[in-house]
């Protein structure tokens, strides 16, 4: 469990973070959602001491990251995957690893197998190794002490779409037998898919936090709900007749009204649905919404996310 | 945020990581690389020509052991605190400070396991001279000269491990200012080759500099100790921990502080 509680980090006149506090929870997955710069790293960062808050502490299952002996037994970090000696192989960058924690040399493999290293990419040096390589041998880092707490920093950032898949089956996985992850995207559809609990940063602030529903009620009061039907315009008359917005989108229809809604709709006007969905796109529109440049005026002091408290 | 019971890391079952085992990381972190390995083999290959080239061409009443340890302990002098600037910045200049940082984030562990770990790799260094120097005397024996075995021991003290030593420090001292492989390395030859030179010319111009020298540049300064009877007098001695306090004493606290507070990016 992470806890970070009201942290602070200013550079200068720049504020990096501000004020941030959230938690992560065993057992779930976490995604820490942000566009580039909006504080993500520098929060990770401060959690295994690479930096010191200006104000505020991060804790880790009660301890401070400093407090805990022989760290990556406990805690699985990923920050930087290029942040390696480049004249290195990626199995000596294992081994060095493992001779710190005092690991098994058997443990190396055993990771190098888990992450798809074949003994040849193994022995390449890491100037040799492609982005999602590294990416791989960086994962492999992170869970060679078999730690109970993961923190990364884009792990998905160069994998291809089967290695991104991988991930998220691994990530899943490691959650359900209660670890806590931590991980951290600027892209959505990366993190909605595996994440339990998503928390939105920009500008340093936190700007929405909670699960996937949460987050979609807290959007501006309303729900998005994605429909076809194999006759669009009677379904887009019915739901304009009920009172809910209607646009078109691609082959169907958007709405702004919750599935059950739509559903109910369709039923009694008779009909029939081929896709109905919550709407992916109302996410992606918070996302920015609450993220961009001008957000932080926008959304001054949201912490926690309150049903309709976050303007649209 | 609702107070509930935080679950806590139980952390019994890890000891802290002893200091031996990151020293040993560090020496593997010292060799493990090309530029490491070869670097530290170059040396021990460099000693090794320069003793043959002065065997063959010195003349036979100077291949004393003696003789021949000066030599190598001179080759050391320039090339053994490159090792160590070298194990220094890469933390910074190949950014693995990262992981090294967050696998042990008490900085000054890591600070210490580095100086031990570049101090015995030094020592290793400085034994496999003897050993050269000691295999050219008998070479120089076998072929006419009637070299002398014995060492005085102020010579190998202070003209051979005390001079290296101190080399070694302010290599780290440089090592930890910088923290910049290419900068260390020059900021190294600067203050041991060109900042003595510099002394040496002003001395010659102004003889209230030539008494001054001593006590304010440390290579100077270090002269007594493998030069002469290899022992310097108490005059000498204070003018090697007056100069030593301006080069290496003040170096090395602000080098260390700065490495503890770094952020490694």
């Amino acid at each position: 469990m992470i806890t970070v509680d009201r942290l602070t980090k200013t550079y200068g006149a720049y504020t990096a973070v501000d004020d941030v506090s959230f938690v992560c929870q065993p057992g779930r997955v976490t995604g820490f959602l942000g566009p580039n710069g909006a504080g993500k790293t520098t929060t990770m960062r401060v959690m295994v001491g690479l930096t010191l808050p200006t104000r505020g502490q991060i804790t880790i299952g009660g301890l401070r990251y400093h407090d805990i002996p022989n760290p990556g037994r406990h805690v699985g970090t990923l920050l930087d995957a290029s942040a390696q000696h480049v004249g290195r192989s990626g199995r000596e960058i294992l081994s060095i690893a493992a001779q710190t924690m005092g690991l098994p040399k058997t443990r190396v493999d055993e990771m190098l197998a888990l992450v798809g290293l074949n003994d040849d990419e193994a022995g390449r040096r890491l100037r040799n190794y492609s982005l999602g390589m590294k990416q791989r041998l960086g994962i492999a880092h992170a869970l060679l002490g078999d730690p109970s707490v993961l923190i990364l920093d884009e792990p998905a950032n160069g994998l291809d779409p089967a290695g991104i898949r991988w991930m998220r089956g691994l990530l899943k996985g490691y959650a359900d037998r209660g670890g806590t992850v931590l991980l951290s995207s600027h892209l959505l559809h990366e993190v909605e898919q595996i994440a339990d609990e998503m928390i939105l940063i920009g500008r340093g602030k936190i700007v929405a936090q909670g699960d996937r529903e949460t987050l979609l009620a807290g959007a501006n009061g309303t729900p998005v709900t994605m429909v076809t039907s194999l006759d669009n315009t009677a379904l887009g008359a019915a739901l304009t007749h009920a009172g809910h917005a209607v646009e078109p989108a691609g082959a169907g229809l958007k709405v702004l009204a919750s599935p059950e809604q739509v559903g109910r709709t369709a039923l009694t006007a008779g009909v029939v649905l081929t896709d109905l969905r919550s709407g992916g796109a109302g996410l992606e529109d918070l996302f920015l919404e609450l993220t961009s440049a001008d957000a932080r005026e926008a959304v001054p002091g949201v912490g926690a996310p309150t049903p309709g408290g976050i303007p649209a | 945020m609702s107070t509930t019971a935080v679950p806590t890391l139980d952390v019994s079952g890890t000891p802290r990581t002893p200091l031996s085992r990151l020293v040993g990381v560090e020496i593997r972190k010292a060799l493990d690389t090309r530029a490491g390995f070869w670097f530290a083999t170059s040396i021990v290959g460099l000693v090794l020509v320069v003793l043959l080239i002065y065997t063959l061409v010195a003349p036979d009443d100077s291949k004393n052991f003696e003789d021949l340890l000066g030599v190598s302990g001179g080759v050391l002098g320039y090339f053994l605190p490159i090792l160590i600037i070298m194990l220094v910045t890469s933390e910074q200049s190949q950014r693995n400070g990262l992981v090294t940082f967050t696998l042990e984030p008490q900085r000054s562990r890591v600070v210490a396991a580095k100086f031990l770990a570049g101090v015995g790799l030094a020592a290793s260094v400085m034994v496999l001279a003897s050993l050269l120097a000691l295999i050219f005397t008998a070479v120089a024996a076998a072929t006419g000269a009637s070299p002398e075995w014995s060492v005085d021991g102020n010579l190998l003290f202070n003209g051979f491990v005390l001079t290296n030593l101190v080399g070694i420090v302010v290599g780290f001292a440089i090592a930890t200012l910088l923290m910049n492989t290419p900068a260390g390395i020059v900021a190294y030859f600067v203050y041991a080759l060109i900042l003595p030179m510099a002394a040496g010319i002003l001395s010659e111009l102004s003889s209230g500099f030539e008494k001054v020298a001593p006590w304010i540049e440390f290579n100077t300064a270090q002269m007594p100790l493998f030069s002469g009877d290899y022992q310097p007098s108490g005059e000498e001695w204070a003018q090697i921990a007056t100069s030593g306090v301006i080069w290496l004493v003040i170096p090395l606290v602000l080098g260390t502080m700065r490495l503890l507070r770094i952020e490694f990016k």
